[in-house]
Parts: C-alpha cells; structure tokens; sequence
C-alpha cells in the first residue's frame, strides 16, 4: 500500500526547493525596498544642509545693517578684514568642550574692505590671564588678511555684571557700544575663525545639526514591506501544506474506493 | 491540486464571496479614478483640489493646493479597498481550494484597470460551481 510522504519530504522535492528559493528572493527584495523606505524616512531635510560646508564670501550670505538670513547661519565663509587695535573683548563662560569648565573667548573687530564692521571670535583660552595675553599679543600683531570661518547670527546680550567688564554673549549690539572706532555698518552676525590667533585655542564649532524629521509615513511603508516579506515566506509554506493535504486526500479517497465494504459516509 | 472545499466552510464561501463582490466593485471604480488622477498629475503637472479657492471642485499644481487634495485621497482609498479585496481573494482562495495561480490572477484583478468589474462576475460564478460540486458529491456519497 502506498504511504504518504511528509511534509517535510514534500518540502525537499525539487520543485518546492525551487519555491522556496523563489520565495526567499521575493522575501529579500521586499526586505531591501522596505530598507530603502527606512533611509527615505530619514533623508528629508539632508540637501540643504550641506550647503552651509560650501565656503562662499561673506558679502555673499550677509548685507551690512541687515538682517542675518536663516540660511547664512553656519555658513562657511571667507572674509577679508584688518582688526582694530583697542577692541578686543574677552567674553567669559564660554564653552569649547561640553565635558570641560567653562573658558574664554577673545572678539575682535574687524574691518572688512567695503569698510563695513565684522566680529570676529579669535579663539578660546581656558584662563582669563591666557585670555589677556593674547589680547597683548593680538594688540602687537593682528591677524589681518583672509580668514575663514563659520558665519553665525549674533547671540543676545545677557545679563552679567557688565560694569565689571564680564559678559558672556556675543551680541553685536552690545559689541559696537564697546568698541571704540564707530562703526560704518556692522554685519549682523559673527564669523568664528577656524584658525585660532597665537596663545588661543581654535573654537570647536561644528556643522549645524541637520535636522532629521522622522517621515511616518515612509516608516509605516517600510514595516508593510516587511510583514510582505514574511507574507511571502509563509505563502511557501501554505503551499507546501496544501499540497501535503491534497495528496493525502486523494490517498484517502483511493483507498475508500479501494475496499469494497466500505463505510458509508454520512 | 485544487481540491475542491470542505463541507463545513460553505457558508464561510458564500460569506466571503459576497464581501468580495463589493470590494471588486470598490476597488475597481477607485482603479479609474487612480488612473485618472495619474494622467492628470503626470501628464499635466496637477492634482484634484476639493473645496479649495477655485471652485468646488479644481485641477491645481500639488504645491498650490488649499482645499483637500482629491488626488492623494483616492490613492489612499485604493490601496486600502485593495487590502480588503486582497484579503477576500486569499480567504476564497483558502476556503474553496483554489490553485494559487487563480488567487494571483484574481488578485491582478485590483491593478488591471477593469478586470476586477470581471471578475466580479466570474469568480463568484466559478465559487457557487465548486459548491454546487461538493453538494452533488456529497448526494452521491449519501
């Protein structure tokens, strides 16, 4: 009499191999076109961000006595200045490592060629003194010529204990009612250079965090595509089983026709 | 190796099979619109605008759109009733015992613009056929 195979033999026939090959490249793909919606679900919002690591001038992205524009914030930029003597400022609490104490930062005022004023924030130092030092260093020699840099807008004024000479913010407002050569027009913003002035070390100041806007919508597509991909799995699997139970039906029923005393069914 | 239905999934079939023909039509009648909508957005650049500035019913850019866009809306609808229609096919295709090559035929059904209107009415003709089989076996049998 014949026997029924299993399902597991079933399963190792070539053609429900060939299946399950199939099945499992049906399954990849739509794992990889779920992948692809997951980096689409993050991409949103990365273009325009990489423009700002594109140096550009400054007259470029900034109008004297004009607003700073949102897309000038973090800009790379070159400008040409010639710092004025007398109006260094030291600003105090100033961070250059989030795991370290506060330091310094040391201003200056440049003067670009279209005469317009510029800050410029030299560099940071971890002490006041060093922070003086290279305010004199910086008095004998300053670092006129090309500089490059990160454009930023200007921060607000703080309160501080002003009338002792400590602030805090880099705030153009507050730095052209210090600096002792009038201004013709002040730039909006700030530039921070990237190389430091001597005595000073270079102010850490990254790209702007792009910001990464979770799309759901592509999130939910990429879980679809996954419950697809086991869709397909099981799809093999169900397959197999219909065909485990088919030829066991038509066993049965060969074997009923077979006997001849057989039971009637209800 | 279709096989044929088991007597006590009958009323199941026949359950199904009615859900299945509204979603045919459902999903078929979207399928139109759907490719409506396409040839508007992609041939002429415009999206269906609802209730929005120009009227109550407007043929706007996709960006310039202030009412609801129709557009999106019927792409949504689609797929969804394609779920549901989706869904009937596989259980008739698990209750009657179909071959597969019919369940993916008839799942065609939802993006081949007017087959499913065929289908509706084949597939719910060719269900009551494997029914009214096992019924005469079953009287033979008995």
């Amino acid at each position: 009499m014949q026997t029924q195979a299993t399902m597991w033999q079933i399963a190792r026939r070539p053609r429900w191999i060939g299946a399950l090959v199939l099945a499992l490249a049906i399954a990849g793909g739509f794992a990889a076109l779920g992948q692809w919606q997951l980096s689409r679900s993050f991409e949103s919002g990365a273009a325009p961000d990489e423009q700002t690591e594109n140096i550009v001038a400054l007259d470029a992205v900034s109008t004297p006595q004009q607003p700073v524009p949102a897309l000038a914030t973090g800009q790379l930029v070159t400008a040409e200045a010639t710092f004025v003597a007398g109006d260094y400022v030291v600003l105090s609490d100033r961070f250059n490592d989030v795991n370290a104490a506060p330091g310094f930062w040391v201003v200056g005022h440049g003067i670009t060629p279209d005469g317009a004023s510029l800050a410029v924030a030299l560099g940071w130092s971890a002490t006041a003194d060093e922070a003086e030092s290279a305010v004199a260093g910086l008095e004998q020699s300053a670092p006129d010529g090309v500089l490059t840099g990160r454009y930023l807008p200007s921060e607000s004024p703080q309160e501080s204990d002003f009338e002792a000479g400590q602030r805090s913010a880099l705030a153009v407002s507050e730095l052209v009612n210090l600096w002792a050569q009038q201004p013709a027009g002040v730039h909006g913003g700030y530039l921070v250079t990237d190389a430091a002035a001597s005595g000073l070390v270079r102010i850490d100041s990254p790209a702007p965090l792009s910001e990464v806007s979770l799309n759901l919508l592509n999130v939910f597509y990429a879980i679809e595509w996954v419950v697809f991909a086991g869709f397909a799995i099981f799809l093999w699997y169900r397959l197999v089983r219909d065909t485990w139970e088919a030829e066991g039906e038509a066993l049965r029923d060969a074997e009923l026709a077979a006997t001849p005393h057989a039971p009637p069914v209800e | 190796m279709p096989i044929g239905p088991r007597p006590e999934d009958v009323s199941r079939i026949r359950r199904t099979v009615s859900i299945y023909k509204v979603s045919s039509y459902i999903t078929g009648t979207f399928l139109l619109l759907l490719l409506l909508m396409m040839v508007f957005r992609y041939g002429f650049g415009v999206d269906i605008e609802l209730l929005g500035p120009y009227g109550f019913l407007a043929l706007t850019p996709k960006d310039l759109i202030d009412g609801i866009n129709l557009s999106t809306l019927i792409l949504i609808a689609h797929g969804w009733f394609y779920v549901l229609y989706l869904g009937a096919d596989f259980v008739m295709w698990r209750l009657i015992r179909w071959s597969f090559t019919k369940f993916l035929l008839i799942a065609l059904g939802g993006v081949i613009p007017f087959l499913s209107f065929y289908f509706e009415r084949r597939v719910p003709k060719d269900a009551m056929a494997a029914i009214a089989t096992l019924e005469t076996q079953e009287k033979v049998a008995a």
